[in-house]
């Protein structure tokens, strides 16, 4: 490729920031939101999972917080990965839209215990918005001559989103219209594991596979490795479903759950590898954040077998293990991984935005410098603590800590909010 | 680093040492992605020949208009002609011993 001073760079193969900032802006304003509602509701929420109130929590902070985010660092992140443009633009504009009108219409639908119109009709946008993503991913990896494993694991990943989707729908259905053989309520852990494992796990496995070496500029690479955990997380999704479906026997569930542990403990082996093999000494705190995170999904593994061992011994349900089970996946996980990327990823698309023009015409800032570091670690300091004593607060059933934890967490969601505003509303300083 | 007049290049990477990547904060010389200038006297032409981290890298255009930048700096008067390649693709290998000390490996 030629290059001449009278002509533009012509590398425009990034995706544009108007694509991808809607998506990161939205995110903020839903973790904003859903820990707001999380103060509002505390006492509903830690006594049982299934209240209206913690249906809509969940779903904002599953498909406002990390699906938004997630689709809009996808947008810049797939050309990286398959080495070929976006397809579509529109499409992805299209995603945002779909998926940002249908959010709060379902999430109104649950807050307010109507599986009416709004609970359908968010649905249906969601499901169309995934189209729309799948659509843009399908054409922008056929355009493109590589294929690589950290694109089958995209893919994949917003195929199981789409199921997941789909049978979030048709629960929503059930609930009106008698479609499946028992009330939607019997299905929503097969609902909720489909999109964790499914859509979130095989995401953040491939993409932080990418990322996280990149980013230490780090020699190790292991393509089979990445490939046995694709198939043991597909597999174990697979018989997870079967069991669920057509075997009525929880011991079972040891096989599933088994299966993605490994994959979970090979992903970490890699993450340390990756960590151990860099050339880049420094770690910066958005990195080491992110790779908490890797350690948080361990969390999870544990408080399911002792979930499941407790359901072979007796058939009640450990409710408050559920409810910490459901909290360290999605404020726990989820939200710590995008807490770190974020201040990794979007520096840069707004630096991209605000100084391409300006490079070498003077001193630029670092992309690093575009947030405050000091609300940074603020942050961070808020989560952490707001995360252990939610946890504590439901396991022990002590109100004080509950209380504590969510304007803790609001703190958190504040904080983040604030630098993400910071960055979308930056200047040039030069 | 290949060239066709070492005193021209010696000035054109002082420039280009001040073209940093923004994510590792390396200069570009010393990360290994320029791998030949060449210079046309008759001609008033610099022939930069370059690479990116990857073919998609998201900062790669505001990396290639700083090096136009840069070398329009050092040779007022040149028509620059920029070459990007991916072949051979860039690497950890390719990183200078200077660059190494910068990123501490260890």
């Amino acid at each position: 490729m030629f290059i001449t001073a009278s002509s533009d760079t012509g590398i425009t193969n990034t995706t544009s920031w108007k694509v991808v900032l809607p998506f990161y802006g939205y995110a903020a304003v839903a973790f904003l939101v859903a820990t707001i509602l999380l103060l509002l509701s505390v006492n509903d929420i830690a006594k049982h999972y299934i209240h209206p109130h913690a249906l809509a929590v969940t779903h904002i902070m599953a498909l406002g917080w990390g699906t938004m985010i997630i689709l809009g660092a996808s947008h810049q992140l797939v050309p990286v990965l398959i080495e070929e443009k976006l397809y579509s633009n529109q499409l992805a504009t299209a995603s945002f839209i779909l998926a940002a009108s249908g959010i709060p219409l379902l999430a109104y639908g649950f807050y307010v215990s109507d599986m009416g119109w709004p609970a359908k009709w968010g649905g249906r946008f969601v499901i169309l918005a995934i189209i729309a993503y799948l659509l843009n991913l399908g054409g922008s990896m056929a355009k493109s001559k590589r294929k690589n494993v950290h694109a089958v694991f995209i893919f994949t990943a917003a195929v199981w989103l789409l199921v997941t989707a789909s049978v979030g729908l048709m629960l929503v259905y059930n609930f009106t219209y008698p479609l499946l053989p028992q009330s939607s309520l019997a299905y929503l852990s097969l609902h909720a594991h489909l999109g964790i494992v499914g859509w979130f796990l095989l995401l953040v496995t491939g993409v932080g596979s990418r990322l996280i070496p990149m980013f230490l500029i780090s020699k190790y690479n292991n393509t089979r490795r990445l490939w046995w955990i694709y198939g043991l997380i597909n597999i174990g999704l697979l018989s997870f479903i079967f069991i669920y479906l057509f075997v009525n026997e929880r011991a079972l569930l040891m096989f599933p759950l088994l299966a993605v542990a490994t994959a979970i403990a090979l992903f970490g082996n890699f993450c340390y590898k990756s960590y151990r093999q860099r050339i880049r000494n420094k770690v910066d705190e958005q990195i080491l954040v992110s790779l908490l995170s890797v350690l948080m999904m361990l969390l999870p593994i544990i408080f399911l077998l002792v979930i499941i061992g407790l359901l072979t011994l007796s058939p009640e349900e450990n409710t408050r293990l559920v409810i910490s089970y459901g909290f360290i996946i999605f404020f726990g996980w989820i939200t710590a991984m995008i807490l770190g990327m974020t201040f990794k990823t979007l520096p840069f698309i707004v630096w991209n935005k605000v100084y391409h023009y300006l490079a070498g015409k003077g001193k630029t800032p670092n992309p690093k410098d575009l947030f405050s570091a000091t609300v940074f670690k603020w942050m961070g300091a808020a989560y952490i603590s707001g995360f252990i004593l939610f946890t504590t607060g439901v396991l022990l059933q002590l109100s004080v800590f509950l209380q504590l934890s969510v304007v803790l967490l609001l703190i958190t969601s504040f904080l983040y909010t604030w630098n993400v505003l910071k960055l979308l509303m930056h200047k040039p300083r030069i | 680093m290949l060239t066709n007049n070492n005193t021209n290049c010696a000035a054109a990477l002082a420039g280009l040492q001040n073209v940093l990547d923004p994510e590792i904060g390396l200069n570009i010389v010393d990360l290994g992605l320029v791998y030949k200038i060449d210079f046309d006297e008759p001609e008033k032409k610099v022939y930069c020949t370059m690479t990116l981290t990857t073919q998609f890298c998201p900062m790669g255009e505001s990396i290639t208009w700083a090096v136009m930048e840069s070398l329009k700096t050092s040779f007022p008067g040149y028509e620059i002609v920029l070459e990007l390649t991916f072949d051979p693709p860039w690497g950890h290998g390719m990183i200078t011993e200077r660059g190494r000390k910068f990123l501490n490996e260890r």
